[in-house]
């Protein structure tokens, strides 16, 4: 099973958040902690996680409907991971490079990837993985 | 005997707030109000933990924690930052200070700190 739109593989923990007002977003900052502890991340690279997940979540506010961020685990190979995403239907028709760019000017330190995939309606991925040579601090 | 956290925060409300919570699990608090006595108290008398508000007067937070990981003194000292400054560019400048946790003042805040201080070994 794949996340609609990500590449890769997915494993628990699944979870997702709404996001409809700005309570949300703390909830998101929180579940992203969470799930990133279930994933055996460090505290330092949770607090990185959890302030992506919290800028999306910003980000995803400001469009003014209501979102779904998903946090999930995800897995390649001997690779362990947590994506973060959210469908982006405002982005349809908007240069991908040009989103990107943007993404990884704000968000590009926290995270190890960030990816747009699809076009109906695009998906802003960010992926931080546990246990490759850059990034998570923890070991599975 | 009880572990000894400095708690360095320059407000009276939020220092006896986050004392309570810490002396309700068990540890003893000692508080410094500015950066500079931060230091000094952890030079000093080492505590097992340092938490450190980013916003002081004189020194901020990121400078603290710098000076601290700096010195062979203290650079052990496991240092949390509670801060209400939450965006990206804050959590990269308190993690690249060598914070061990970068936590923002919110409703989770204080279990977020429980989850780190167990995870730090400082909590069982």
């Amino acid at each position: 099973m794949t996340e609609k739109g990500g590449p890769y593989k997915l494993r628990p923990p699944i979870m997702m958040v709404k996001v409809e007002d700005t309570m949300d977003i703390m909830i998101v900052r929180d579940t992203a902690r969470r799930a990133a502890s279930l994933l055996g991340f460090t505290p330092a690279y949770r607090a990185q996680l959890a302030s992506a997940a919290a800028t999306l979540a910003e980000l995803v506010l400001k469009t003014g409907e209501a979102h779904t961020i998903h946090l999930n685990g995800i897995i390649e190979g001997v690779r362990i991971g947590l994506q973060i995403s959210s469908e982006t239907p405002w982005l349809a028709g908007v240069s991908a490079n040009n989103v990107l760019v943007a993404l990884r000017s704000k968000l590009g330190d926290l995270v190890d990837e960030i990816l747009l995939r699809g076009d109906d309606p695009p998906t802003i991925i960010m992926v931080m993985w546990l246990n490759s040579g850059g990034g998570g601090g923890g070991v599975s | 005997m009880a572990l000894e956290v400095l708690l360095v925060e320059d407000s009276k409300t939020q220092a006896a707030q986050l004392k309570e919570t810490l002396e309700s699990l068990g540890l003893r608090v000692r508080i410094a109000y500015d950066g500079p006595e931060g230091i000094r108290e952890a030079i000093e008398n080492p505590p097992a933990l340092v938490v450190l508000d980013v916003k002081l007067p004189s020194m901020d937070g990121f400078q603290v924690c710098r000076r601290l990981k700096r010195n062979p003194a203290t650079q052990d000292i496991p240092v949390i930052m509670l801060t209400e400054k939450a965006g990206p560019q804050a959590t990269m400048s308190g993690l690249r200070a060598g914070a061990d946790d970068y936590i923002p003042k919110d409703i989770f805040a204080s279990e977020h700190l429980i989850s780190t201080l167990q995870e730090l070994g400082l909590l069982e």
